[in-house]
């Protein structure tokens, strides 16, 4: 938040409801997160700037609907993918994965353990909005959500709907898919 | 005897700036893709025009609405 609110008392545990002016550090805790994961998925920084400021509005408003029973930045995360399905089901960006692709991925040998070396750090950004781009979305809100330290993998499964086992799974894929997505974007 | 010399302010900063774009511009290794997704996460700034139309809205909101007689009345 801008100056005049940083200045307000914050919430440093999850709390049932939350004061208008603890507000302001629950927004510098968490807006990074937020809008990182809102970029990501919309592929947009315009987009990701509204999503934001959409999300901390929805969570501003229904504040004293947080019974603490998950953490903040879960239940954030919660109204930012809500959020984010409903713009791209409304754009119809969704985009449908072929069995093609499917079979690329798990024919080609990528390793998962081998680092990652990239050269431009600056082309970081565009590389791996390109790589997540190409991923079916379940594989890239988990990539993003597991990337999160903050989120334990059952935190992740919840946010996923799904068992913190299936999130296990599911994630050697999904690191597989995006290797050969990120080597293809050299 | 180990002769000792002080960089100036100027010759620090300047040192500080080669050091920031060699670093900038070496290659960097990642053990995980989660790893290179924090990194990118971190290098991304949240614009700060987010806040100021947050504060904007959060200061146009409506007041809540007054709680109805009945509720008062039985403490619900």
């Amino acid at each position: 938040m801008s100056e005049p609110l940083a200045e307000r008392e914050g919430p440093d545990a999850p709390q049932a409801g939350l004061a208008p002016s603890a507000f302001a550090d629950l927004y510098t805790r968490h807006s990074r997160a937020i809008y990182y994961l809102c970029l990501r998925l919309l592929n947009d920084p315009g987009k990701a700037e509204d999503a934001t400021h959409d999300v901390f509005l929805k969570a501003f408003c229904k504040r004293n609907q947080f019974r603490g029973e998950s953490s903040w930045r879960t239940w954030l995360y919660r109204i930012a993918i809500n959020h984010c399905r409903n713009l791209l089901a409304a754009w119809h960006e969704r985009h449908m994965l072929s069995n093609a692709d499917e079979a690329l991925w798990e024919n080609t040998a990528a390793r998962t353990d081998s680092p990652l070396r990239v050269v431009e750090i600056r082309e970081l950004g565009e590389r791996i909005q390109q790589a997540l781009a190409g991923l079916p979305g379940e594989y890239r809100l988990l990539l993003l959500l597991v990337a999160d330290e903050e989120l334990s993998y059952e935190q992740v499964g919840a946010l996923t709907g799904q068992s913190a086992d299936a999130v296990r799974g599911k994630l050697h894929r999904a690191r597989k898919a995006f290797i050969v997505r990120f080597r293809q974007t050299e | 005897m180990k002769r000792q010399t002080k960089l100036t302010a100027q010759e620090q900063e300047q040192l500080d700036a080669r050091q920031q774009q060699a670093a900038a511009a070496a290659p960097r290794e990642f053990a995980s893709v989660e790893e290179m997704l924090r990194h990118d996460a971190q290098c991304t700034p949240v614009p700060p025009a987010i806040a100021r139309r947050l504060e904007k809205s959060v200061r146009d909101l409506p007041p809540p609405p007054a709680r109805a007689w009945w509720r008062r009345f039985f403490g619900s």
